[in-house]
């Protein structure tokens, strides 16, 4: 009995606070669906009485958005094809070959994480202009075409594999290109598949570096287009607002609750060092 | 011969992350370096050296050690939302329920793949102070929600709490994830032996687990800082009178909105050399007692 109690207050402890974490999305999801009447009538109503997609319909006819959500995925998708092959052929390398000074490029490498990025922007802010990207989506994928923490990942998860297999390939004289596609890949799609869905939901979330780069509202992506509905004080258009949040937020949602246990698997493994 | 062939492929695997990192990492850090020794606006054609000018002016400006103190405000409250409490939960679900595992892993980290920007534009509106759900419950306590935005000390646990809706179901399941690596066997005998489960997880599971905990600790106060920007910049831009400023954010306005290259070069090059000292610490101290399985 008494390891009951003990087991209630956990879940009311933890309860609590999954309901305080996933308040916001469901206060989002329900108003975007409401009148603006409603919405101030009501906010604790969490089934619309009269659901409508008005909200919806009004930001599509302000804002160029399909353009802006098009921006965002172009970007997203490049990033991470792009950070997922730099990452898979580096780890790989990292982890199956020797050579000198190994140890050092990937220490160096790797602790570029822990680099803040005010003193990368001013530098790579210059570059891009002079590159005449300014106020281009490339601008904002530009400098993002490798990743330390995808070199990471995919290192944690390629030591797993026994060096056996790679030199039995090797003896058989099979190509590190074939080895790379043909063995490696299969065995660690896993971790591929959450570092490139952390890679796109990373990029699809990015405010900081777009913010600097693009000007112009053809270009904006998502997250700069939903920094206009906001303020401290918080402005009138509150329903518009819930519902340009619901449209950020979706994708990334979907795709996470399509490939959880693969993400937070990988995620596991991140803080055990080796 | 076959070794300088087999070294050349490791460099050609290598090469493509190392030149983007060349470009857009390590030469900028080098160059922001540089630039913190002149004055300059990012479009005036010459840069005027000033030797230690702009260090000087910085370390001189009250504004400075106002965000400087900002900073340790956040870094301790993001410390314990982020770094102690996904323990006491790891605790919870490894020792003390049994079921519902998985629904809370898949609810605690559901709001990490969420935009900080939506996070931000969300709790505006649940912590507006007259028309916020938040405030309609304190009011019926005959109470009232602050106008946390431009109240001094309170705008800063507003907009870690912010921020930590995003960054704390990630850590939880990193630390989860180090709890959990724990061998079995040990707690087994632990537990045969009817040594209380608390004690087991402080004296067994911490200590077996602590390079989890160290880089769990590294990343809430790196990242932490970072990730504050997002609700700085679109909710409060620093202010009131720069009380929800931090070293992040103050670089990035003196760089973009004050145009002063060169002092937030400076800037940014001392919140380097802040976090450099950290992890120093963190080796020279930390480390030491570390347990590192394999």
């Amino acid at each position: 009995m008494k390891i009951n109690v003990k087991q209630m207050i956990a879940h009311i402890f933890l309860g609590v606070l999954t309901i305080v974490l996933l308040f916001p999305i469901i206060f989002a999801i329900a108003n975007s669906f409401k009148t603006l009447e409603e919405a101030t009538n009501h906010i604790w109503r969490f089934i619309p009485l009269n659901p409508t997609i008005k909200n919806y319909i009004h930001v599509f006819e302000t804002l160029p958005f399909g353009r802006i959500t098009w921006n965002t995925f172009l970007i997203a998708f490049t990033v991470t094809i792009f950070k997922s092959l730099t990452s898979i052929i580096a780890a790989y390398a990292f982890v199956f070959f020797d050579f000198k000074g190994k140890r050092l490029l990937y220490f160096t490498l790797i602790s570029t994480m822990f680099i803040p990025f005010t003193v990368t922007m001013i530098p790579n802010y210059i570059t891009v202009s002079a590159l005449g990207l300014n106020d281009s989506i490339w601008g904002v994928a530009l400098p993002q075409l490798a990743d330390a923490l995808g070199i990471f990942l995919l290192r944690q998860s390629m030591r797993t594999i026994p060096k056996s297999f790679i030199e039995v390939a090797k003896i058989e004289k099979v190509g590190h290109l074939r080895i790379l596609s043909d063995i490696l890949v299969p065995l660690v799609k896993p971790a591929i598949i959450s570092t490139g869905i952390i890679f796109f939901i990373n990029s699809w979330n990015e405010y900081v570096w777009p913010v600097l780069i693009l000007k112009s509202k053809e270009n904006y992506t998502l997250s700069l287009a939903l920094q206009m509905f906001i303020s401290a004080e918080g402005g009138t258009d509150f329903t518009v607002a819930m519902a340009v949040s619901v449209i950020t937020m979706i994708v990334p949602l979907v795709l996470y609750l399509i490939f959880q246990r693969y993400i937070i698997n990988t995620f596991a493994l991140s803080g055990i060092k080796g | 011969m076959k070794k300088i062939k087999e070294d050349l492929f490791a460099l050609l695997f290598i090469l493509p992350s190392l030149t983007a990192f060349c470009f857009f990492m390590f030469w900028p850090l080098i160059r922001t370096v540089y630039l913190s020794f002149f004055d300059w606006n990012m479009i005036k054609p010459v840069k005027k050296f000033v030797g230690l000018q702009n260090y000087i002016t910085l370390l001189q400006d009250d504004v400075t050690y106002k965000v400087l103190g900002n900073t340790i405000l956040y870094i301790l409250i993001l410390l314990v939302v982020n770094f102690v409490l996904p323990y006491i939960v790891s605790f919870l679900l490894s020792f003390v329920i049994r079921k519902g595992k998985s629904f809370y892993k898949t609810a605690f980290f559901l709001p990490s793949v969420i935009s900080l920007v939506v996070g931000s534009i969300l709790y505006v509106w649940i912590l507006n102070p007259v028309t916020g759900p938040v405030a309609m419950i304190l009011r019926f306590f005959d109470m009232q929600l602050p106008i946390w935005s431009k109240s001094e000390g309170l705008v800063i646990w507003i907009l870690s709490l912010i921020t930590s809706w995003k960054v704390f179901g990630y850590n939880f399941i990193i630390v989860l994830g180090g709890v959990m690596g724990v061998s079995q066997e040990v707690i087994e005998a632990a537990k045969l032996d009817h040594i209380p489960n608390y004690k087991i997880f402080m004296q067994i599971v911490l200590p077996m687990s602590s390079s989890t905990g160290v880089y769990v600790l590294i990343t809430t106060i790196v990242q932490g800082l970072q990730y504050v920007f997002t609700p700085i910049k679109v909710v409060t831009q620093g202010g009131p009178n720069y009380a929800s400023s931090n070293l992040i954010y103050q670089s990035y306005h003196e760089a973009f909105t004050l145009y002063k290259t060169g002092e937030a070069s400076a800037f940014s090059v001392m919140t380097m050399a802040l976090f450099i000292l950290l992890l120093v610490l963190e080796f020279k101290f930390v480390e030491k007692g570390v347990y590192y399985e394999n």
